[in-house]
């Protein structure tokens, strides 16, 4: 069942890489203007939920529900859950060679907005944007993240999601390989696309991310499952904490 | 096979002995004498390993002209730029041919080759005298014609000193279907750049699934002359292409970028040589591979380096992409290099579209259709780059046409 207007709705999920269970049933509803954050150490399971929300192949939900914008997204694949309004930034986005960052993102707004969709904005919007983003114009004639360092490629995942305009968005360690320049820049690009109509998933392992896009929601994901949920003082304390007591908190049976 | 089958011999009585000055009936009749004494080339050597010869020697030694179109820009016209028949360009240019016929490719260079070295009619002339540059390409289109026939084409390009040139060589056409037989291609071209030049050799090779190509090109380049030689093969049931540069002056250089995509059962065998004949000289070679079906490629690239010869640079990548099981491909790089002053690589890849990148394309929302052809047009970028812009937009619709139903 999907909640009223929500965006993401997704219950008790279970995700599968290998036939080895990584995800054990996970909950959460998103609704419009809202940001949420999950956190986690390496291997809590948190990029294997967004994967598998995104439709990767490898990632199989073997069982649970989700629905986007009270749509099925379990029955879509992953180009038509694009298409229906969901982005996932890719903690390592994928180089492309021989296919430049303009005619990557012309194609990708194209498949958005249908074949014969008139595309002749499309040059002013993406100067725009790239414009916003602080990414020289000269990265449009460049190979798809082909040489980027860390922080361009967060970028333009960024230029991506402004060029698109999703209605939910998983950002999955946006933050990690950032200097505090970069992050910056791509905290406004964030803070810039997200509206009272649009909602935000940030997937991270740290805090930092969290100082520039304020998270209305952050949830604790330990051994594949969401164990605690809480505000932004929940964020602080595992920085500041670790994640040490909240395992002490479930292992005493305290963990919800 | 009986090596005495009418297949293995051209008769005295052949038309084609008879065209041409003395000098030429004769040489015709050496290469005669040269294809019918030599036996088939042995499946053993690396050449010969993955095409049976028996599959390339003409069905019919009844040749019939090479239909080649000319497309020849007015400033070439202007500057004295000699685009004929060999047949017409010996009667009224005999000093320009008669140093550089032969040269690079005849009848001693193999027992194909002695075959075209014996039964070529009309072929195909280009001259460019000294500095002169022609920014807009030489096009030459040769159309095979839809009956099954055995064509023998032969051309010769002279590019003169300080000259520079871009010469497209297309080839077209063939029978539709193989019911009644293919057409059979066996064509030789000699490309000389002399001291100083510039030549960028493209040749396209989109015949009919019923088609069979053998080729063999060889080019020579002088002194500080550049060759850059763009292989790009679609067509064609079985293709054997041999494509060589010889360096022969100091700070010469050449590059052979080429690609193929092969689909359906079609058949492809690719062979490069760069022979570094001075020091002083640098060769790149990159050739990209994508298979679709059941289509299979080999390619073989030999970079040879003489004892003599030092300070030379030599380097070698084959890329191949499969975009299904059940095609094939083999990449053998070989390296004869007889002194140690040299700078040398190679490298080769055999693999398949990664899923993530899909999926990152898809997640985009890109549908996989799509993507694939991104993904594959992007492989040949690089290759493309270096091809006239009308033609890489043409490329482009070849290889999206071969990408339907993926």
């Amino acid at each position: 069942m999907s909640h009223n207007n929500a965006l993401l709705d997704f219950e008790n999920v279970h995700v599968k890489v290998e036939d080895k269970e990584i995800v054990k049933g996970v909950s959460l509803t998103i609704h419009p203007g809202e940001v949420h954050a999950i956190m986690g150490k390496n291997g809590s399971g948190k990029s294997s939920l967004s994967n598998a929300l995104a439709g990767h192949p490898a990632y199989e939900v073997s069982s649970g529900t989700a629905f986007l914008d009270g749509k099925n997204l379990l029955k879509m694949s992953a180009d038509e859950r694009s298409r229906a309004g969901l982005f996932l930034a890719f903690q390592y986005p994928v180089v492309i060679p021989g296919v430049t960052v303009a005619n990557f993102m012309r194609t990708a707004l194209k498949a958005h907005r249908g074949q014969d969709a008139d595309m002749s904005d499309f040059r002013k919007l993406f100067r725009a944007e790239m414009k916003e983003l602080g990414v020289s114009p000269d990265f449009a004639t460049r190979y798809l993240n082909d040489g980027f360092s860390g922080g361009e490629k967060k970028r333009i995942e960024i230029l991506q999601m402004a060029m698109l305009k999703p209605k939910i968005a998983i950002l999955d360690e946006t933050d990690s390989g950032l200097d505090i320049d970069a992050l910056k820049k791509v905290a406004e690009g964030i803070n810039r696309f997200h509206s009272d109509q649009t909602g935000i998933l940030m997937v991270t392992h740290y805090q930092r991310l969290l100082d520039y896009v304020k998270p209305d929601f952050v949830h604790v994901m330990i051994g594949g499952r969401l164990v605690k949920s809480g505000g932004p003082e929940l964020a602080l304390k595992l920085e500041d904490r670790g994640y040490e007591w909240v395992e002490a908190e479930m292992s005493q049976g305290s963990g919800k | 096979m009986n090596i005495k089958d009418s297949k293995y011999i051209i008769p005295d009585s052949t038309p084609e002995l008879e065209l041409g000055p003395d000098w030429l009936k004769e040489r015709r009749r050496s290469a005669r004498h040269n294809f019918n004494e030599q036996p088939l080339p042995h499946r053993g050597i690396h050449l010969w390993r993955y095409t049976d010869p028996n599959d390339l020697i003409a069905f019919t030694h009844k040749a019939i002209d090479d239909v080649v179109d000319y497309n020849i820009p007015n400033e070439a016209r202007k500057n004295g730029v000699i685009v004929t028949s060999l047949t017409k360009a010996i009667e009224s240019h005999l000093e320009l041919v008669e140093p550089h016929l032969y040269q690079l490719v005849n009848s001693e260079s193999g027992k194909l080759e002695a075959e075209n070295s014996t039964l070529w009619r009309n072929g195909t002339f280009v001259y460019v005298p000294n500095k002169v540059t022609i920014s807009d390409p030489i096009h030459l289109t040769h159309h095979i014609g839809k009956d099954t026939s055995s064509v023998f084409p032969r051309t010769l390009v002279v590019v003169g000193k300080q000259s520079e040139i871009t010469l497209i060589d297309e080839y077209e056409g063939g029978p539709e279907t193989e019911e009644n037989g293919h057409a059979h291609i066996n064509g030789a071209i000699e490309i000389v750049g002399m001291e100083a030049s510039n030549t960028r050799y493209i040749s396209l090779q989109r015949l009919s699934h019923a088609t069979r190509m053998y080729q063999t090109h060889r080019a020579r380049t002088d002194k500080s002359a550049t060759m850059l030689t763009i292989p790009l093969a679609f067509g064609g049931s079985l293709t054997k292409q041999n494509f060589g540069v010889l360096l022969d002056g100091a700070e010469a250089e050449s590059r052979i970028y080429g690609l193929l995509f092969g689909s359906g059962h079609q058949h492809f065998d690719n062979h490069t040589l760069h022979h570094h004949a001075h020091g002083e000289t640098n060769s790149d070679i990159d050739i990209k591979v994508v298979l679709k079906d059941k289509a299979v490629s080999a390619y073989t690239g030999l970079i040879r380096i003489e004892q003599e010869t030092r300070n030379c640079e030599a380097y070698q990548t084959n890329r191949n992409l499969l975009l299904n099981p059940g095609t094939r491909a083999e990449t053998i790089p070989e390296l004869e290099i007889l002194n140690e002053n040299v700078s040398c690589s190679h490298g080769a890849t055999i693999g398949s579209i990664d899923p993530l990148d899909i999926f990152f394309l898809n997640s985009r929302g890109i549908p996989t259709p799509e993507a694939v052809r991104m993904i594959v047009t992007g492989f040949f970028a690089s290759t493309l780059k270096q091809v006239p812009e009308d033609l890489r937009e043409r490329i482009n619709v070849f290889v999206a046409e071969r990408l339907e139903g993926v």
